[in-house]
């Protein structure tokens, strides 16, 4: 083993976690809104709007996300007549992908607030605006926290199927790296060594969400 | 004779095919404690709820504090006059016990936070809690908790009280000291609506027992004549039961 290709190729190799953040950063800050409307719009007393956002987020969810690339890349230009930028095709992708993922757990972290939890804040003046912000919403949030997080870790996994559009975060370029360098090896289990740090610090962040929770 | 401070008139109220309330009528003075029982799912909470308009109705009318609830503007605004007290507390776990009780003042009554802060105080110590002002409200005891929940209540200085079934929840040993607080706040002079088995605390402290079945309200009587000779067949076949297992 020559660890050395890894140090001299170190800033490529930086710049492509760089890249990575910055997807998942965009992905998770695209989606979660998105997921926050599925949610609202699933609990939503107009049938036809939790039917649609039901359907949609089933749907999603049984897609593998390369084959929502695929579609993106292959299927929507024959529909719409010209071919999708790349950046757009992953944007999209992470988008539809994981809003649904985000959706499932802001919904639940909603539910998991008791009804008569809303009943309290209402008997006592509040308006449903008020309730919602300082009663049902706080508690919703931490009961999502650590599920949120470990969907972050997930997102930024997902990360590197913008890999398949040539796309240069951090797989990508450790690939490369290795095919000019003839290392595979070398490169392959640095990159898991910075996929595992990047996600064990993630999951130490949700574990201490889980605490703080357990002990207020 | 003063009118009722509450009014509730024909009342009916259906969920779909099921009707939870069937014309139900019932007028309670100020100053008044008025017990509440019947079996499960005879509409005792339901009929609380449309006190204070948490619950909306197809029929009839409920007038509160001189309010028509179903027609009522500012619902906060009469809300804020009518405490409740749930079977489950529903303090809010990510408060502490003060922030409980100051949320409803400083948010909807506009009070300056010290403000608050010395009345929920003052009801705290009232209700013998003050110790536990700056604890989250998992770590106190369900009977703790309960009279927590009363305290934030009457921090909004409510012209009357609804409880529902306040102490089904409680171990034995603190059920006497939930009762020990609704008594004293009964001497005081407070209207209270209270939905509960507790039968010794409505011969105690009810002025009036409405006994209602299937969603109606089958019989109302002053407590001693109630406990001394329920006149309809269900409500003596119910105290029957409820005197034996309780
Ligand atoms: N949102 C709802 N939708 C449909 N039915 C309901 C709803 N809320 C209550 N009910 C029904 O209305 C009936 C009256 O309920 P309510 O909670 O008022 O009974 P209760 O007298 O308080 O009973 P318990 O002693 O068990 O608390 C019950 O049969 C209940 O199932
Ligand atoms: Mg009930």
């Amino acid at each position: 083993m020559d660890w050395q290709v890894v140090l001299n190729n170190s800033s490529l190799l930086a710049r492509g976690l760089t890249t990575s953040l910055e997807l998942t950063l965009f992905a998770i800050a695209a989606s979660l809104p998105v997921g926050c409307l599925l949610a609202i719009g699933r609990l939503s007393k107009q049938r036809w709007l939790s039917l649609f956002c039901a359907s949609f987020v089933n749907v999603m969810r049984s897609n593998p996300l390369v084959l929502v690339l695929f579609w993106l890349i292959f299927l929507v230009p024959l529909i719409i007549g010209h071919r999708v930028p790349n950046l757009a095709a992953v944007s999209v992708a992470f988008v539809v992908f994981f809003s649904v993922y985000f959706s499932e757990i802001v919904r639940s972290g909603i539910q998991s607030v008791g009804r008569m939890q809303i009943s309290a804040g209402l008997s006592t003046g509040l308006t449903r605006g008020q309730t919602m912000r300082h009663i049902v919403l706080p508690q919703a949030v931490r009961a999502m926290l650590p599920a949120l997080t470990t969907q972050c870790i997930v997102v930024f996994q997902g990360s590197t199927v913008a890999y398949v559009v040539g796309y240069d975060e951090l797989l990508h370029s450790s690939s490369m790296i290795a095919e000019r360098t003839g290392r595979p090896v070398e490169l392959y289990i640095a990159t898991a060594a910075i996929y595992f740090l990047v996600s064990l610090a993630g999951s130490l962040l949700a574990r201490r969400f889980e605490t703080k929770r357990s002990r207020a | 004779m003063t009118a009722p401070i509450i009014q509730v008139r024909d009342v009916v109220l259906r969920y779909g095919d099921f009707t939870a309330l069937d014309r139900v009528s019932l007028d309670v003075f100020e100053g008044e404690v008025i017990v509440v029982c019947g079996p499960s799912g005879s509409g005792k909470s339901t009929l609380l709820r449309c006190l204070n308009g948490l619950e909306t109705f197809q029929e009839g009318e409920v007038i509160v504090d001189g309010e028509n609830v179903a027609t009522c503007r500012n619902l906060p605004a009469l809300r804020r006059r009518i405490g409740m007290v749930f079977q489950h507390f529903e303090l809010y776990p990510h408060m502490t016990v003060l922030q409980n009780l100051t949320l409803a003042p400083i948010k909807a009554q506009g009070l300056p936070r010290a403000e608050a802060e010395r009345l929920a105080m003052d009801y705290l110590t009232r209700v013998g809690i003050a110790d536990q002002a700056g604890k989250y409200p998992g770590l106190l005891s369900g009977g703790q908790q309960q009279r927590a929940a009363i305290a934030r209540a009457l921090t909004l200085q409510p012209r009357l009280m609804l409880f529902d079934e306040p102490t089904s929840a409680l171990d034995p040993e603190m059920i006497f000291e939930v009762l020990q607080v609704m008594k004293n706040l009964a001497v005081l002079g407070m209207t209270m609506v209270v939905v509960t088995h507790e039968m010794g605390f409505a011969q105690e402290v009810a002025d009036r027992v409405v006994f209602m079945d299937r969603g109606a309200v089958i019989e109302t009587a002053p407590s001693a004549e109630f406990f001394a000779s329920p006149k309809t067949p269900r409500a003596r076949a119910f105290l029957k039961r409820i005197l034996r297992i309780g």
